[in-house]
């Protein structure tokens, strides 16, 4: 939009003025401190740092298991809110409350919690147990908490999508002989492509971001189970700050460009149906 | 005969939506129902689409005397417009028309090039061909109106069934939409059946009209024989503007006041208490009794900006007030005045016996 253009909306330019100064105190100038901390490494210290072979480890759980995570709560997340929405059954209020819980709970607790469910003498990782499917102290259990944590985002940006869905457009789609599958993959899912994406976005960003309850469930076993996050709060705890950084700069870049890659995504699919 | 509906029944809760209806609509016709919001007219059209289920019993949908009272929707071969469009707001107007014809199984779906054709031909019947690329929030409410047509005529259905097609239009569009209709329906004479509560609408543009009351089909017949020969005195107020004079029945003749008028019979038993229907462009207004039988009666106010003048008169016998038209002509001929003493003679009056309501 021209900065010039005349909009019946006033106070154009005063709310992007406090939207940019918002978002410079909040977000840009703070991260670009990570930008600054980590340039008095040399490119060799830097590289050196960001390559080892503990930190490469990391990343592939990181990474690895926010992606397989937030995938996991796509489905089920769409689920979930399929059931909400086409439902009534009784308790449906609770179940609905119930989803946000991972949002408000520390995750410390919720780390604590799963780890003394899915433990081998846990509620439930007694019962994996003996199947040969250890939970705690695995790259499952990391799995598994960003899993938990990531649950709401996907809930919470395809509902209001589906509620708001008009119950004719299947019944066109059936009365123009389209079965079950067909009006499911064919006009429901492109009207619901957007918010997944959104909330796909939201829930991988989460679990890359998570620390609290993975380092519980984790056992944080050098290359094995060891998050970023938590090799960013070791090296700080050596008073590595250079190195910190290094790391978080690695993880801004790339969850930066994914995020953007997403959003690109989003633009592309709502394009075409948008009105002119 | 080619849709035929039996004994269908349907109740939510304690509202019996649909009680016992029976209708059959011919191959090739084109039949309105019409009928006031809750007379059930969509539920029955849903029902024969298969959107909607009748209760469990008698209850039976024939299509070309094929029984599809448990098909679903999908193998019913029926075409649906409905009142909103229901378009695929993420599909461009040629792939909504294309629809119906791409989820069809492998076997029976007809290769691209067929496909492409078919709606090419479809976007020229409902002349939208340079829309074909648009999106469906692009187009006005007539267009999109006439995408979903298209939609449910790509797949040649059997019957067509239209849901308030125009109910959402403004009045001029619904005009022209509805006349395109008509002559849509006599180019591909397909058998139509469709939902509206515009009786203006319905007379105009259907071969027949069956007007719905609480469930239940109260008359069907054509517009004309409809227009003039309600069955009830509910026909009678719904289809227009009516005047209720109440009388007695007296040799033939219902008497109004002390004056006779001809009169033709209505539903109803042989009491001599009765109701006089008559239509407001039905009533002579004349300045001097003449030799006929006329009622005496005061102008109370009269307008006629429009295309007829609209008069309010108030009979001198006890005052109940009833309404004139005139044509423009006729009104200037006689350039009445407020609060001027008129006569007036009825003419087409129906008699119903007073128990009936409205």
């Amino acid at each position: 939009m021209p900065f010039r253009q005349r909009n019946v909306l006033p106070g154009f330019r005063l709310t992007l003025g406090f939207t940019l100064l918002y978002l410079s105190l909040l977000v840009l100038i703070p991260l670009a401190g990570v930008f600054v901390k980590t340039s008095t490494l040399t490119w060799d210290q830097f590289w050196g740092t960001v390559t080892a072979p503990r930190v490469l480890a990391s990343y592939r759980l990181s990474f690895g298991a926010a992606l397989l995570a937030a995938t996991v709560n796509l489905f089920f997340g769409l689920l979930v809110a399929w059931v909400l929405v086409r439902y009534q059954f009784w308790g449906k209020r609770l179940v609905d409350a119930l989803v946000d819980l991972p949002f408000a709970l520390p995750t410390a607790v919720a780390g604590i919690a799963l780890t003394a469910v899915y433990s081998k003498n846990g509620w439930i990782g007694a019962w994996l147990a003996p199947l040969g499917i250890n939970v705690a102290f695995t790259p499952l259990g990391v799995f598994v908490a960003l899993t938990f944590i990531g649950l709401p985002f996907v809930v919470r940006t395809v509902q209001p999508v589906l509620e708001d869905l008009d119950a004719e457009l299947e019944e066109a789609a059936a009365s123009l002989g389209a079965n079950r599958w067909q009006t499911f993959r064919r006009v429901l899912l492109p009207i619901l492509f957007p918010s997944l994406l959104t909330g796909f976005a939201l829930a991988f960003a989460r679990a890359l971001g998570e620390y609290g309850s993975v380092v519980f469930i984790s056992g944080n076993m050098p290359m094995k189970t060891e998050i970023t996050p938590l090799l960013i709060i070791t090296k700080l705890e050596q008073y590595d700050y250079a190195g910190a950084t290094a790391l978080a700069v690695v993880m801004l870049v790339v969850s930066f460009v994914m995020l953007l890659t997403i959003n690109l995504l989003q633009w592309w699919g709502s394009r075409s149906h948008a009105p002119a | 005969m080619s849709i035929e509906v039996r004994h269908i029944t349907r109740q939510f809760g304690k509202f019996k939506a649909l009680d016992d209806v029976t209708l059959k609509v011919e191959s090739g016709e084109l039949v309105a129902l019409l009928g006031p919001s809750g007379s059930g007219k969509t539920t029955l059209l849903r029902i024969i689409a298969g959107l909607e289920f009748p209760d469990p019993g008698p209850a039976q949908v024939l299509f070309y005397g094929d029984d599809v009272t448990h098909l679903p929707a999908s193998q019913r071969k029926a075409g649906f417009a409905f009142q909103h469009y229901a378009l695929f707001r993420h599909l461009s107007v040629f792939e909504n028309i294309a629809f119906g014809l791409r989820v069809r199984p492998r076997a029976t779906r007809p290769p691209e090039r067929d496909i492409l054709q078919r709606v090419e031909t479809l976007l020229k019947l409902v002349q939208l061909e340079p829309l074909a690329q648009r999106y469906p929030a692009q187009l006005s409410g007539g267009q999109r109106q006439r995408v979903a047509l298209a939609r449910a005529l790509a797949v040649e259905p059997k019957v067509l069934l239209l849901d308030e097609p125009f109910g959402a239009l403004d009045a001029k569009v619904r005009k022209d939409l509805r006349r395109w209709l008509r002559r849509l329906h006599d180019e591909i004479h397909i058998t139509t059946l469709f939902v509206t509560h515009d009786q203006e609408e319905a007379l105009e543009v259907a071969d027949r009209v069956a007007i719905m009351r609480d469930g239940r089909i109260e008359q069907i017949g054509t517009p004309d024989d409809i227009y003039d020969r309600p069955a009830s005195p509910f026909i009678y107020d719904f289809l227009g503007n009516v005047n209720l004079f109440h009388g007695r029945i007296h040799e033939g003749r219902v008497l109004i006041g002390d004056t006779a008028f001809e009169a033709a019979r209505g539903a109803g038993g042989p009491q001599s208490q009765a109701v006089a229907f008559v239509r407001p462009h039905d009533i002579r207004v004349t300045r001097e009794a003449s030799g006929r039988s006329t009622l005496a009666a005061r102008l109370v106010r009269c307008h006629a900006a429009g295309p007829v003048a609209q008069l309010e008169l108030e009979r001198l016998d006890g005052g109940a007030a009833f309404a004139v038209q005139l044509s423009r002509d006729q009104f200037r001929q006689l350039q009445p005045q407020p609060g001027e003493q008129l006569f007036v003679e009825l003419q087409n009056v129906r008699v119903f016996s007073d128990d009936y309501s409205i």
